[in-house]
């Protein structure tokens, strides 16, 4: 009898729990779980993408980018002119209004990009000091002139959100880290760190009020819990699905999959320092030839990658598609140690991150075992981001697993950072102090080439040199982002190149 | 007992400073945090600037002194990743983590001593060997895989408990409760009995093993033999002697929950010091770790303090002089 009367209260329980669970979003809502929380609400606070993609629903810069191809659109300004190789003019868009209901003028560009570098506030600081002056020549129009000649500065703008001066002035600075007041396409309710952060449409926005009403971004780290919110049904939009539970969600009746190839490609960098094995393009070539693309692919990546020839990728000015990839080859590989007198192979350590990419870890384990197999030994350096790249920093690798994409779609910026000899104002993400003058002397004057037909020529035959000449860096793939939404709500969702989630992008 | 509380505490403020100069020591070769603050794409000489406005340029010593003075002082520096005060980052963590360590303990505690009386009155029936396996395999398995079990039955197959965050929160003064809405107490649920359950199985066995003990006594065979009814022999006699240790081990543990729950805040994605420690920890956030690490030793600190004083309270035979 009692034993019954508790079976009978536990049912309740769980009933009313299940009643309570299921709690229905609404057609005007969304709720979005993202693999990274936020660090900050200011705008120039962080260049991280998952940053940027989170201001991009509260800021805007003077242009913007849009989905699905990324492709560069007006913003907070309509037009600019670049009349020489120094000068950005830019015809500001008029009528339109920050939150707190300020304008939007010339003072507040001025004031932005003054921001940028104050280290305090920003981490945009090489965008700052790249800066000589900003000229107000109305309310809605100004010039901004650069200290060297920036090919891709427009490229750039999108990311370079604007803020309200008058109230950045006046508020206590770290209440401008936590609230923030733009002209985005949606306010800020609450900032919960680590819980949500929950935005309401701007019904003022000049592009016109966007379709989804509310919106809750959820970050959750865990990959398995964040599943576990999307199958629940507590979370409409997930970003970060990982490989392995890829065939999960396929699966799953109630779900819905959006892939889409990613900008990032994952690479080799390996050093070239004199008298050193690696100085000799046989070894270089033969380590290429020893490690098998297609088998890491399929087997690590579990076909979640595309293979690279190269380090941009296709809409990336300087891409080039002659660039095919040296095909996996170990009898090769190993005669051309022979030749180059490594008969017996030799010592190298391989370093990575092993928390960044996609199953990074087991990539540059696999490229061990490749190199194993034609005699070169590979020792294993792999450790958290924190410590990785500080140390890609200073140049203190000889070779190492790294991914990149430029979010200015220009891959003369990437190359000056990874590629150039290292100096001031170049190279500080060469890990390996790779050092060519060929390159060098090919990439110091596309500084000043503007025209966008003859940069692209000039980048692609410099991508050429370096990827088939000199095979300054060993690519292996471009990995694939992989989304998952809830099938049946009608949720219209286009994942972006840059893989900011854009709110007003979205409808339902 | 005076003379005995100053020289704790003393030697608190001792245990502190070394964990500060392990904390500084350790971070300082665990990443630069300059090449994130100052952006992927700043110039050798731009870092340079980023790394002096931030002091970072100085001599470990001078570093170290300076965070010791302000720490004193109740300063704590500010976030390298979110650029406002560590301490305020933390503080603003602290109710999330308290209630979900204050709910496992409540949880350990409850079912541990109830099941453990239960076993010790017949540890040989095939129910309570079943129930003292259980406890072995709590103590054994790892906290991630009972919390990624604990989601996959009861949040995705079953579908009756959320699977991660607080739910619908109440702001009272400065402290953000879950507990005063239906929605923060299912979320509740699953991460404190994932974080509690080591702490149960613990509490189970050293409750079971008092209570073996003292159910030997004569004093009990007296008490059964006077006839007193069941209840009162074992709750009024027995239980109340064989709880000390008991509430020792809870006092003492509830600290270390406070402050270890970091894997269990991680897989439920609770927003508390933990999740936050792991966060700083990926971001090399300096200023958040060492001032974390100082705060979960102070508490553990005070709280050992206070179990000590209490034992001379409790228990007349124990004295420090």
């Amino acid at each position: 009898m009692k034993r019954t009367f508790m079976l009978l209260l536990l049912g309740i329980f769980i009933g009313t729990l299940l009643s309570l669970t299921g709690q229905a979003i609404g057609a005007s809502s969304i709720v979005a779980a993202v693999d990274t929380p936020p660090r900050t609400m200011n705008p120039h606070g962080s260049d991280a993408d998952a940053n940027l993609s989170v201001m991009a629903n509260f800021f805007e810069g003077l242009l913007q980018r849009k989905a699905p191809k990324g492709d560069l659109f007006p913003a907070l300004a309509e037009r600019y002119e670049h009349p020489d190789l120094l000068t950005w003019k830019l015809y500001l868009r008029k009528g339109v209004r920050f939150h707190n209901g300020n304008p939007f003028t010339a003072e507040d560009v001025k004031f932005s990009f003054e921001r940028l570098s104050n280290p305090d506030v920003s981490e945009f600081i090489n965008t700052g000091k790249s800066i000589a002056l900003i000229d107000i020549i109305d309310d809605y129009t100004v010039v901004i002139k650069t200290k060297e000649p920036i090919p891709w500065f427009a490229n750039n703008l999108h990311q370079i959100y604007m803020m309200d001066k008058e109230s950045t002035e006046a508020r206590d600075p770290g209440e401008a880290e936590v609230k923030p007041i733009g002209t985005g396409a949606y306010k800020l309710v609450e900032w919960v760190k680590g819980s949500y952060v929950k935005m309401v449409a701007n019904e003022d926005y000049w592009e016109g009020p966007p379709p989804i009403k509310n919106v809750e971004m959820r970050p959750i780290t865990e990959s398995s819990t964040r599943f576990a919110a999307l199958v629940s049904g507590q979370a409409e939009l997930v970003s970060g699905v990982p490989v392995e539970l890829y065939e999960k969600v396929l699966q799953n009746p109630k779900l819905e999959v959006i892939t889409r190839p990613a900008r990032r490609s994952i690479f080799l960098a390996l050093g070239n320092k004199p008298g050193s094995p690696t100085a000799d393009i046989r070894v270089r070539k033969a380590m290429y030839m020893a490690i098998n693309e297609d088998e890491i692919i399929e087997k690590i990546m579990r076909g979640h990658a595309a293979p690279a020839a190269q380090i941009p990728d296709p809409p990336t000015i300087g891409y080039n598609p002659e660039i095919k990839r040296l095909a996996y080859n170990p009898e090769m590989a190993r005669k051309l140690l022979k030749e180059a007198g490594y008969e017996k192979g030799f010592e190298i350590t391989l370093s990575g991150p092993n928390d960044r990419y996609v199953q990074d870890a087991k990539i540059a384990e696999a490229v061990a075992k490749y190199l194993a197999k034609v005699g070169i030994k590979a020792k294993l350096d792999v450790k958290p981001k924190s410590i990785f790249f500080p140390q890609v920093a200073r140049g203190e690798f000889e070779f190492y697993l790294i991914g990149w994409f430029d979010g200015t779609f220009d891959m003369g910026r990437t190359y000056f950072k990874l590629g150039h000899t290292r100096g001031e104002g170049y190279g500080e993400l060469n890990g390996t102090n790779y050092s060519d003058p060929s390159i060098d002397t090919l990439l110091d004057p596309t500084g000043s080439i503007v025209e966008p037909e003859k940069r692209k020529k000039v980048l692609q035959d410099l991508n050429k040199m370096a990827m088939v000449d000199k095979i300054v860096w060993i690519p292996l793939h471009y990995q694939q982002d992989i989304y998952a939404i809830q099938k049946g709500k009608g949720i219209k969702f286009q994942p972006r190149p840059d893989r900011w989630i854009v709110f007003k992008e979205i409808s339902k | 007992m005076f003379t005995y509380i100053t020289r704790r505490l003393i030697q608190g403020v001792v245990v502190l400073l070394a964990v500060s100069f392990i904390c500084f020591i350790i971070f300082r070769y665990a990443g630069d945090p300059v090449v994130t603050l100052a952006g992927r794409y700043a110039t050798l000489q731009e870092r340079e600037m980023v790394r002096k406005a931030f002091g970072l340029d100085r001599p470990f010593y001078i570093q170290y002194t300076r965070f010791i003075a302000n720490a004193a002082q109740g300063k704590f520096g500010k976030s390298f990743v979110s650029r406002v005060p560590a301490f305020g980052l933390i503080m603003e963590r602290f109710p999330a983590t308290v209630e979900l360590a204050t709910s496992a303990v409540f949880i350990a505690f409850t079912m541990g001593v109830g099941l453990g009386v239960l076993v010790s009155l017949k540890p040989y029936a095939l129910r309570n060997r079943f129930i003292m396996a259980g406890s072995l395999f709590n103590i054994s398995i790892p906290t991630f895989l009972t919390g990624i079990l604990l989601i996959m039955v009861f949040a995705v197959y079953l579908g009756v408990l959320p699977p991660f965050g607080r739910g619908e929160t109440v702001t009272i003064g400065f402290w953000r409760t879950g507990l005063l809405t239906w929605s923060g107490i299912t979320h509740l649920i699953l991460p404190a009995f994932t974080l509690g359950m080591y702490q149960l199985a613990v509490l189970l066995r050293l409750t079971r093993a008092g209570m073996r003990e003292v159910l030997t006594e004569e004093y009990i065979k007296t008490a059964w033999s006077k006839g007193l009814p069941p209840r009162k022999v074992i709750f009024k006699h027995a239980l109340r002697n064989a709880l000390i240790p008991v509430v020792t081990m809870t006092g003492l543990q509830f600290g270390e929950l406070i402050a270890f729950s970091i894997v269990t805040e991680t897989i439920f994605q609770w927003p508390g010091m933990g999740n936050l420690l792991l966060i700083s920890i990926y971001e090399s956030d300096q200023p958040v770790i060492v001032t974390y690490i100082m705060l979960a030793a102070l508490i553990i600190l005070s709280l050992n303090i206070i179990v000590d004083v209490l034992y001379a309270y409790l228990n007349p035979k124990i004295r420090y002089e």
